[in-house]
């Protein structure tokens, strides 16, 4: 359930909810609960794949399409995946050096040893329980958003969606629900669940999972909005940083607040970080039928371990080419967009499939909302980079 | 340089001055953490220069209206700078952070008074 959160408030999150708050405030906040919705069905669907036929996600992409479909979606999957964990690590750096004040370079270093040190020494749930344990500290924001006396009506009048005519109003729904369904979230959680051996005794860890571990990163993304909807759009200040992400909660809570929201911070993109980085590593290794996996020792499969070795080391040049991480995250979740569709589609193929999951087959509601997602996703793929260069990336 | 970039370049500085003043008010309270303070300060303070490299570099047609504004808004993003740099001296400083906040909340209303206006 925990491990939901750290996977899902990663910098995308953070970076998206705060400037759609700052910018167009409570009316967008409808699209996390479409977004949060999109990821809990997806991930319940593929994690009882997994439990059935012990087949993660990148597997059923090369079963259901050709070759070469399969192959763009493991390059464009991995072009994505590394810009999102360079993304990560940078983030990383800003944040570190706000307690430190060395040099951001120096701290994105200091980040890659950690990281390579936590998943060399930690095992696969230890790192989930690291990682996503300390990621709740975000939910400072959530504590934020309520100190801050929101109007309560306006709050709920923003679940409700409306008709708009601004298209930066678009754009950040649009970027709300996409970094909710980052491809790589569901690659991770698919595999992951085979590194935990799942299989038809874990449908209800799967759901708890799904349900509860992304629902409680839902309330921490609606938190950062309304909070930053509070601090930022009245003051008419633009999120160009993660330190502006941390400000808000230091506006009511003082010194504690901007403390919870480093640790809270660090932790979640520091399993982010992770989570790309093994993402990449098992689609590479998925797709060439390596063996796979942080079940087996390291160097027991090494085209694994050094894919995971070098998806890091390419993440980090990416950080330390100096290229500010909050563009390079608003990049990665608006062109993942159209990449989506090829991300979900096997998995409600096989999810519908009664020849794979048998009784586990999806009922008439999963299918329903499935297909229906389906259609929003695709909507999305057209729609998002239409709208990134209509409004300029939102500015 | 066409009015709505020139807009668009004096949005940031309010934006930035904006997030300084809220800055700048967590020094004079004493709720925020020096290193942070000094970091993100030195941060908003590239963007700002940043932003008044741009304008500098940016041909604004001497007849066409918006070269007077363009100076104007290299000069704020000087005041701007300069504001910012108070706190990052001296990000413990009490006073000095209630002073900056009081002039960064001021540049603030001045560039959106500018943008405004074009």
């Amino acid at each position: 359930m925990i491990a939901a959160i750290g996977g899902f408030v990663d910098i995308g999150d953070l970076v998206f909810n705060a400037q759609a708050g700052a910018s167009v405030g409570t009316p967008a906040l409808w699209a996390v609960p479409v977004g949060v919705l999109g990821i809990m069905i997806f991930a319940e669907m593929s994690g009882r794949i997994v439990a059935v036929s012990n087949k993660p996600n990148f597997v059923l992409v090369k079963e259901r399409y050709s070759t070469r479909l399969s192959t763009f979606t493991l390059v464009a999957s991995l072009v994505l995946t590394v810009l999102t964990l360079g993304a990560e690590l940078g983030g990383l750096g800003f944040v570190l050096n706000y307690l430190f004040d060395v040099s951001v370079n120096f701290f994105v270093l200091v980040a890659l040893f950690a990281i390579a040190a936590a998943i060399y020494f930690l095992p696969f749930g230890g790192l989930e329980r690291v990682f996503g344990y300390m990621g709740l500290a975000l939910l400072v924001y959530i504590v934020a958003s309520i100190k801050l006396d929101p109007d309560w009506g306006e709050i709920g009048r923003g679940f409700v969606p409306e008709r708009h005519g601004a298209a930066v109003y678009w754009y950040f729904v649009v970027g709300l629900i996409a970094a909710a369904l980052m491809p790589y979230e569901i690659y991770f959680y698919s595999s992951g669940a085979v590194e935990e051996g799942w299989d038809e005794r874990d449908m209800k860890v799967n759901k708890a999972n799904a349900f509860v571990g992304f629902g409680l990163g839902g309330l921490i993304s609606v938190g950062i909005l309304v909070a930053a909807a509070q601090v930022l759009k009245p003051a008419g200040i633009s999120p160009d940083s993660i330190g502006t992400v941390a400000l808000v909660a230091e506006v009511p809570y003082g010194e504690t607040g901007l403390i919870l929201a480093f640790i809270g911070i660090i932790f979640a993109v520091g399993g982010a970080t992770i989570d790309t980085a093994f993402s990449a590593a098992y689609n590479l290794a998925q797709h060439q039928g390596w063996k796979w996996g942080k079940r087996f020792r390291l160097l027991d499969e090494p085209r694994f371990t050094l894919s995971l070795a070098g998806f890091l080391l390419v993440g980090f040049a990416i950080a330390q080419s100096g290229v500010d991480p909050i563009s390079l995250t608003e990049y990665a979740v608006i062109f993942s967009i159209p990449v989506l569709p090829l991300t979900y589609l096997p998995i409600l193929l096989v999810g519908n499939d009664p020849n794979v999951m048998g009784k586990h087959v999806n009922g008439p509601v999963n299918r329903l909302l499935g297909w229906a997602y389906f259609g929003l996703i695709c909507l999305l793929a057209v729609a998002a980079p239409v709208l990134f260069v209509w409004t300029n990336g939102g500015g | 340089m066409q009015p709505d970039e020139l807009a668009r370049s004096i949005e940031t500085l309010e934006s930035t001055a904006a997030e300084g003043a809220l800055l700048a008010n967590d020094v004079a309270g004493d709720r925020s953490k020096a290193t942070f303070v000094r970091a993100h300060a030195r941060e908003l303070g590239e963007t700002v220069e940043h932003e008044a490299e741009k304008l500098n570099d940016a041909e604004a047609d001497p007849q066409g209206g918006v070269a007077p504004a363009k100076v104007k808004a290299i000069n704020l993003a000087d005041e701007i700078s300069a504001a910012l740099g108070r706190i990052q001296i001296a990000p413990d400083d009490e006073a000095e952070g209630g002073a900056a906040e009081k002039e960064l909340s001021a540049l603030s209303e001045k560039a959106g008074d500018l943008a405004e206006g074009l």
